[in-house]
């Protein structure tokens, strides 16, 4: 069963005069273990994929499944359960100023259901920062980090608890080259060992060899690269 | 701890300045509260002073006397009648009336009158049915002829008066031979004590205000009421200083309306207290929108952040009331001592004030949590 399957999937946004559409008839699909890069212009509708498909904003038209859970006119308790299993990489970092990395982390381990107890779960989030270079931030507060170092805070918070499907915009803009390398090799490294789904919205090349196929979107349309 | 609860209290403590400005805004409310609820409390608490100092397990009065400040006497020979009842040790009687009293500054004094009003007591300096200072100094500055003590918690009105000085008392120079403590009310400025032996060489026909029973040691209060009540003429009423306390308050309360004055001044309070707690959790949850909508994407639910938010306002209640208190008990004491009444903060009404702050902050997190369901998730990218 793949992770995500969508078929004529379309979507518009209200506005003061017309309806303006985003999506048209989209049909995709991700499998389970694929790492799929979005491409296209600015208001191609690549960000409102990513939403939909993570039941942060409501289905209109059309089918969307994920984890095979048809997401037209879910319940909000069956959006929370998609959301739980999604790792969203956003481009602003949204951190907690009064939370330090482990605290940021162990707030999403609360989602995991798993009752960890306090010293693996500092052990889990201590090797996840170490792979993302950031083991000696475990403790500091974002007040004391580069732009660079606290999106690689959020994109450990996305991955804390090994979700099955993880959904990015643009994650590397703030990296630098050794540090964007980290992250992609880090990502890429999940779909190989656990299986897990990669939707990646970039326009960053250095992540194009990661990927199992590139999807480009124009005018809310999808063509395949 | 639970997840939310921890997050409440972290994202407040991580700024302790804005922490402590947030409760000074919510203290702003249970200041207001405190400082009606003083002066309501100062002002009854002055009204029956009287009572209150009494030395003695019941007061007697003529019963046409409907409360504290009416200047319906009891003959003397009446209150005689009840030192034969058995249980009690002495009947004390107590002589008030008004004087004028000369500012000894000559005219220097805040409206240029030289004469203010003011209360005389007169009691036996032996016995000393009310407390108003200590009984040994009392009673020897009591005991000196052509002499009064001075109530030195008086308004400033009356000018500078130490003892020793000749001050004139209804245009008769006597010396000052002591300082007692008592205190106005709102109505009278100031008080002076003499004994009854040289009030009775002025007034030679001046009967008593009340009697003061004090009872043998060991004897039942409740049945030499009785007694009492049994042989009291028919015009004459017998209480605890308690009861004429509350009956004082009642008679206060209901002849002027400072009860429903001081109760919307409460309620003043508790809406301000509610609106700075709504607006300083409202910028809280503004200044973190981003971060509460990246939680919700996460996948936590609004009950969660709801539970953030009213940690933030139940801890919010506790700093604000602590603060408030604090400033209260200032406040209080320094309208005390402008007014000379006895303002200060109740500890008793302590609890009931800290309900309804918790209350009214509880309310504002109800609604302040209203901006954080709004957060929208699908805004974040």
């Amino acid at each position: 069963m793949p992770t995500v399957q969508a078929q004529a999937v379309s979507y518009a946004f209200d506005t003061d005069t017309t309806p303006k559409q985003v999506l048209v008839d989209i049909d995709f699909t991700l499998a389970r273990g694929e790492f799929v890069i979005l491409t296209g212009p600015s208001g191609a509708g690549k960000t409102t994929l990513l939403t939909l498909i993570g039941a942060l904003r409501s289905l209109q038209s059309g089918s969307l499944k994920v984890f095979g859970s048809e997401l037209l006119n879910l319940a909000p308790k069956g959006q929370r359960e998609i959301r739980r299993k999604t790792g969203f990489i956003f481009q602003d970092h949204n951190l907690f100023d009064a939370l330090t990395a482990a605290q940021t982390l162990s707030l999403a381990m609360e989602l995991s259901g798993e009752r960890l107890a306090r010293d693996a779960a500092r052990a889990r989030a201590e090797a996840l920062l170490s792979a993302l270079g950031m083991r000696d931030y475990l403790d500091s507060k974002p007040g004391v980090m580069s732009v660079g170092q606290k999106q690689r805070i959020a994109i450990a918070r996305a991955l804390i608890n090994d979700p099955p499907l993880i959904l990015a915009d643009e994650p590397t803009a703030a990296l630098d080259s050794e540090n964007a390398r980290l992250v992609i090799d880090l990502l890429k490294q999940r779909t190989e060992s656990d299986g897990t789904s990669i939707l990646m919205v970039t326009h960053d090349n250095r992540a194009f060899h990661a990927a199992n196929r590139i999807v480009d979107m124009v005018d809310g349309r999808m063509a395949k690269t | 701890m639970s997840a939310q609860v921890l997050l409440g209290l972290r994202l407040l403590w991580h700024d302790k300045l804005r922490l402590l400005s947030m409760s000074a805004s919510v203290a702003v409310g249970v200041v207001i509260i405190f400082v009606e609820l003083g002066f309501l409390w100062g002002i009854l608490d002055a009204q029956a002073l009287v009572a209150t100092l009494a030395r003695g397990q019941f007061l007697v009065m003529n019963k046409t006397r409907a409360d504290l400040h009416h200047w319906d006497k009891i003959p003397a020979a009446e209150l005689t009648l009840f030192n034969g009842v058995p249980g009690v040790a002495k009947v004390m009687p107590v002589y008030e009336d008004h004087y004028g009293l000369t500012d000894p500054d000559g005219g220097r004094t805040v409206d240029s009158h030289r004469i203010r009003r003011v209360i005389l007591y007169a009691f036996s300096p032996i016995d000393l049915p009310l407390a108003v200072g200590d009984p040994a100094p009392m009673s020897a500055a009591l005991k000196m002829a052509d002499s009064f003590v001075f109530d030195r918690w008086s308004r400033p009105i009356y000018g500078h008066i130490v003892p020793g000085m000749d001050v004139e008392l209804d245009k008769v120079p006597l010396q000052v031979s002591g300082l007692a403590t008592m205190g106005p009310d709102i109505v009278n400025d100031g008080n002076v004590f003499m004994s009854d032996t040289e009030w009775l060489k002025r007034r030679p026909d001046a009967q008593p205000i009340m009697g003061v029973v004090r009872l043998a040691p060991g004897a039942d209060v409740e049945e030499v009421r009785q007694r009492l009540l049994a042989s009291a003429p028919s015009d004459v009423t017998v209480m605890t200083p308690q009861e004429a306390r509350a009956r004082e308050n009642n008679s206060t309360l209901k002849a002027a309306p400072i009860g429903l004055l001081f109760a919307l001044g409460m309620v003043a309070g508790l809406v301000i207290g509610t609106i700075n707690c709504y607006q300083v959790l409202y910028t809280e949850v503004s200044d973190h929108l981003g971060q509460y909508a990246t939680v919700k994407a996460m996948g936590f639910s609004d009950s969660f952040l709801n539970g953030v938010i009213l940690t933030q306002a139940l801890v919010l209640s506790g700093t604000g009331f602590a603060t408030g208190l604090l400033f209260s008990i200032f406040a209080d004491a320094f309208v005390a001592w402008l007014t000379r009444l006895p303002i200060q903060v109740h500890l008793e009404s302590g609890s009931l004030v800290l309900l309804a702050v918790i209350a009214s902050c509880v309310l504002a997190g109800w609604m302040a949590v209203r901006r954080v369901e709004a957060a929208d998730p699908a805004a974040l990218y």
